[in-house]
């Protein structure tokens, strides 16, 4: 492999461009997409179609002043969505998007770092990414960041068990922790959705959950917490909260997409990186029309879910899985 | 050039690792502990890391800087933010004999690996390429130390039933919500 240092250097900086261009977009998409499931136009003003509301919110968001209680905890108050948003946007380091070229000499492989254990880093990163969620709510010194934190806290670890044990189906069938290869396997074999379609389904049900998305959107239920976690933030802090959400979302369609439905594969391999977008734009309809869809759970029914359907659902298939792989193998 | 940004790396780790174990112990404030805490088992993660062991570096990130903390913020959090520090006030004879007890420690760890490791520390490691990688550590748990793994799984699940247990038992104990007589009286 010829691949020096400045080459992943460059895929960073514009994998890092795409995907925050690809936030401020996924907002519009998301506003349009449910203005008109709601019979509504949604943003139309800011120039054709309302294509220039996402930079609109982008100048008030960084011209707004930035206002913080007076008993916040200055240090962990301005840290808290810095962390969050990092891990988020690091986590996409190790998803491949394609088969990888060969120009000039050069060899550039279609991931940034391509490590063996990329999927317990992605998992790792998103433990590490809920406490942006935690400190933050407890640094506002506000009692509703508080309870919103606190809700974040226990929804994440709840359902965080969930999606790890929905993956093992995938990890065993593959016998490989490293994103490449199961891409590997679900290019000489078949994509995993077909035989972990269990896994599947407990993997998108969990993952909206991860993400904080409707219907399990109770960390920032705004009839009873104002808007949870961030309540106390304004300005661009915010919108880096905005971001390391609207971020997560997608890393977790990419890694749906890479685990389940074959990540780049699709006819001619050299589009490797189209079809990948092309599904993660899908599966990102997808949550939006769950929005749209379906009302928010209680507490006890989000709680009751995770632990008493997925835990053992995601178990048992991995279960029915680790059996059938010895059988055949 | 490799070998020296391996020293930096080393050097900041081990020194983020004392820094912030020294800060769990001295922060008044529990929460503060609970967060050095989490740089400790992170900085710990990179000395592995180093040690090319990935998979456990990994693990120790998700399951304890990342599972097991959140937990211990998510109590800390909700005691509240006044919440004294745990030892404060105590005799100064328990800090000095926890401060001899921590040396008498180290001395013991450095003599120890001093005298074992004395002709092997100065060579270059003798590891393969499999060393660290998750199927060589299933490899490993489930031949060579399979009875302690077993064994720890056993701990484990009498943990798990064990907090079952002693969770159900308190919410017997606590006084039902009389919610039905507290209606009763308002709506006299």
């Amino acid at each position: 492999m010829n691949e020096p240092w400045w080459i992943d250097l460059i895929k960073a900086v514009i994998l890092i461009n795409l995907l925050l261009g690809m936030f401020a977009y996924m907002t519009w998409v998301e506003r349009k997409l449910l203005g008109r499931m709601q019979l509504r136009y949604g943003p139309n003003r800011a120039g054709p179609f309302g294509l220039l509301q996402p930079i609109a919110d982008l100048v008030k968001l960084i011209r707004k002043e930035s206002f913080y209680p007076a008993t916040a905890v200055d240090f962990l108050y301005i840290t808290a969505p810095i962390v969050s948003t990092f891990t988020a946007l690091l986590a996409f380091a190790v998803i491949p998007w394609g088969e990888g070229w060969h120009i000039a000499g050069y060899d550039i492989s279609g991931e940034i770092a391509d490590v063996p254990i990329s999927l317990i880093l992605i998992f790792a990163l998103g433990a590490l990414g809920v406490y942006g969620f935690i400190v933050g709510g407890w640094a506002s010194d506000s009692k509703y960041a508080l309870l919103g934190s606190m809700r974040t806290c226990a929804q994440l670890v709840s359902y965080e068990v969930a999606l790890a044990l929905s993956v093992l189906g995938v990890v065993l069938m593959a016998g490989s922790l490293s994103l490449t290869q199961i891409i590997d396997e679900q290019q000489h074999t078949i994509w995993y959705v077909i035989p972990q379609f269990v896994g599947f389904v407990v993997f998108l049900a969990a993952g909206t959950a991860e993400t904080n998305r409707p219907p399990f959107d109770l960390p920032e239920a705004d009839t009873e917490l104002v808007a949870g976690y961030h309540t106390e933030y304004s300005g661009m802090r915010f919108g880096l909260f905005s971001m390391a959400e609207y971020v997560n979302m997608i890393v977790l369609s990419s890694l749906c997409v890479t685990l389940f439905l074959g990540g780049w594969l699709g006819p001619w391999p050299p589009l490797g990186p189209l079809w990948f977008l092309l599904k993660v734009l899908i599966l990102i309809g997808f949550f939006i029309w769950l929005r749209a869809t379906l009302p928010r759970l209680r507490y006890d029914q989000l709680m009751a879910f995770g632990w008493k359907v997925l835990l053992p659902v995601a178990t048992l298939n991995a279960l029915v899985t680790a059996a059938l792989v010895v059988a055949f193998s | 050039m490799g070998n020296f940004l391996v020293w930096v790396v080393w050097f900041v780790a081990a020194f983020a690792c004392l820094g912030s174990a020294a800060a769990v112990v001295s922060f008044a404030n529990p929460f503060y502990s609970a967060l050095a805490l989490i740089g400790n088992l992170g900085s710990l993660a990179v000395l592995y890391l180093l040690l090319s062991a990935e998979f456990v570096a990994a693990a120790q990130v998700l399951v304890y800087a990342g599972a097991v903390m959140v937990m211990f913020l998510f109590v800390i959090a909700y005691l509240g933010r006044h919440a004294d520090a745990p030892w404060a006030g105590g005799p100064s004879w328990q800090a000095l004999g926890a401060v001899a007890a921590a040396g008498a420690l180290m001395v013991e760890i450095v003599v120890v690996v001093g005298l074992k490791a004395s002709g092997r520390l100065a060579k270059a490691p003798d590891v393969g390429v499999a060393f660290g990688s998750p199927s060589e550590i299933g490899r490993v748990f489930l031949s060579d130390h399979l009875l302690a793994f077993e064994i720890t799984s056993i701990v484990l699940l009498a943990a798990a039933v064990g907090g079952v247990v002693l969770g159900s038992q308190a919410h017997e104990d606590e006084p039902k919500p009389s919610s039905g007589s507290a209606a009763g009286t308002r709506a006299k």
